[in-house]
């Protein structure tokens, strides 16, 4: 039998208790939307969307985003289209194991 | 807790609007966003922020050089925010005019505490008592040129003077009180602030050399008077406003 994926638990100020949860939204948004973005090869938009998750990512409380962000921002900068997609499947796992407790 | 301070955020990246307006809102500050360059400009045009939280990755134009052309023109406060997180970024920021520099991703409680300290270096840089429009004032006075945005004096011949930040902070307050005595504590309290280097501990020394600058005798100042037992006046008439041409020959030469 496989084990379930380990639990992320994220404590976040309560100040942010309103617009976590649709920044976590725009995350899963990017998951769908980076594989296309690859798919094209358009490794500036790529960067970029990469560098704004590097920069944003900390700030809400969730450094694990901050972190993917700069993986994805310096493959797409190499144009490492692997290094990429790795960093899409860390986002998506992240995100699905993440657990947030507000306060 | 309301501070009605008016915060600008010039930033491309939605979420960190969204994150810094929620974190100054819920601290009592107005906040204005824009996503470029542009809209800053455009916002400037209408409205005079307390402070300016840029980031230098702009899709129209970089930040370093928005910040530089702010600094030409204005002394509103610029906080810089970015992910471009190099040493040299940050020099180049600071050297660019910014009042402090602050990497991404950042914790929002430093960026709030950034935010007050720099607001607060701001309110004491600014002298007491000036009215607030000074800010953009250029003063004539004796054919000599004071203009308060680029802090450049210009002499009667046109000839840009160049002046400390204390010499332009008491200019400023003399400027400010035309003939009328100012005491020692005066000038201090006036003048007091960031302008103030720690070695100008006495403002007598901060006048001497202010005189010298506007080329006036020490031994019989026309335009700083020494008021015996009371102080200094500058005696001389004051007027605000009007364009630089720098080459008013009226007054005496330097």
């Amino acid at each position: 039998m496989a084990s379930m994926p380990e639990k992320i638990t994220v404590r976040i100020d309560e100040d942010l208790a309103e617009i976590a949860p649709g920044y976590l939204d725009n995350r899963k948004k990017d998951v769908e939307l980076l594989p296309q973005i690859l798919a094209k090869g358009d490794f500036q938009t790529l960067r970029i969307m990469g560098h704004r998750m590097k920069g944003s990512g900390a700030g809400y409380g969730f450094d694990g985003i901050s972190d993917i962000g700069r993986a994805i921002e310096e493959a797409a900068k190499q144009e490492n289209r692997e290094g990429v997609r790795q960093g899409i499947e860390a986002l998506s796992s992240y995100l699905d194991r993440l657990d947030v407790i507000y306060g | 807790m309301t501070t009605h301070e008016h915060v600008l955020v010039v930033d491309d990246d939605p979420d960190i609007c969204n994150l810094v307006g929620r974190l100054l809102e819920k601290n009592g500050f107005r906040v204005s966003k824009v996503p470029d360059g542009k809209g800053l400009l455009a916002l400037l045009e209408k409205s005079k922020p307390d402070l300016i939280i840029l980031d230098l990755m702009l899709p129209d134009e970089d930040g370093l050089v928005l910040c530089r052309n702010l600094r030409s023109r204005s002394n509103m406060p610029v906080i810089i925010l970015s992910a471009r997180g190099e040493d040299m970024d940050r020099i180049i920021g600071l050297e660019m005019g910014a009042d402090d520099y602050l990497g991404k991703p950042f914790h929002p409680r430093e960026l709030l505490a950034r935010v007050k300290s720099v607001l607060r270096r701001s309110r004491t840089a600014a002298p007491e008592g000036a009215p607030e429009t000074d800010d953009d004032a250029t003063y004539r006075f004796a054919g000599w040129v004071l203009d308060v945005p680029t802090r450049q004096l210009y002499s009667p011949k046109g000839k840009k003077i160049f002046l400390s930040g204390g010499e332009f902070a008491l200019l400023r307050v003399f400027l400010n009180h035309p003939n009328r005595v100012l005491s020692r504590d005066q000038l201090l309290d006036l003048s007091h602030g960031r302008e103030i280097e720690p070695f100008d501990r006495t403002i007598d020394m901060q006048v001497s050399r202010l005189r010298r600058r506007l080329g006036d005798d020490p031994k019989k100042p026309s335009l700083i008077k020494t008021v015996r037992s009371s102080g200094y006046v500058l005696a001389v008439r004051v007027e605000r406003g009007g364009n630089i041409d720098g080459t008013d020959d009226s007054g005496p030469g330097d």
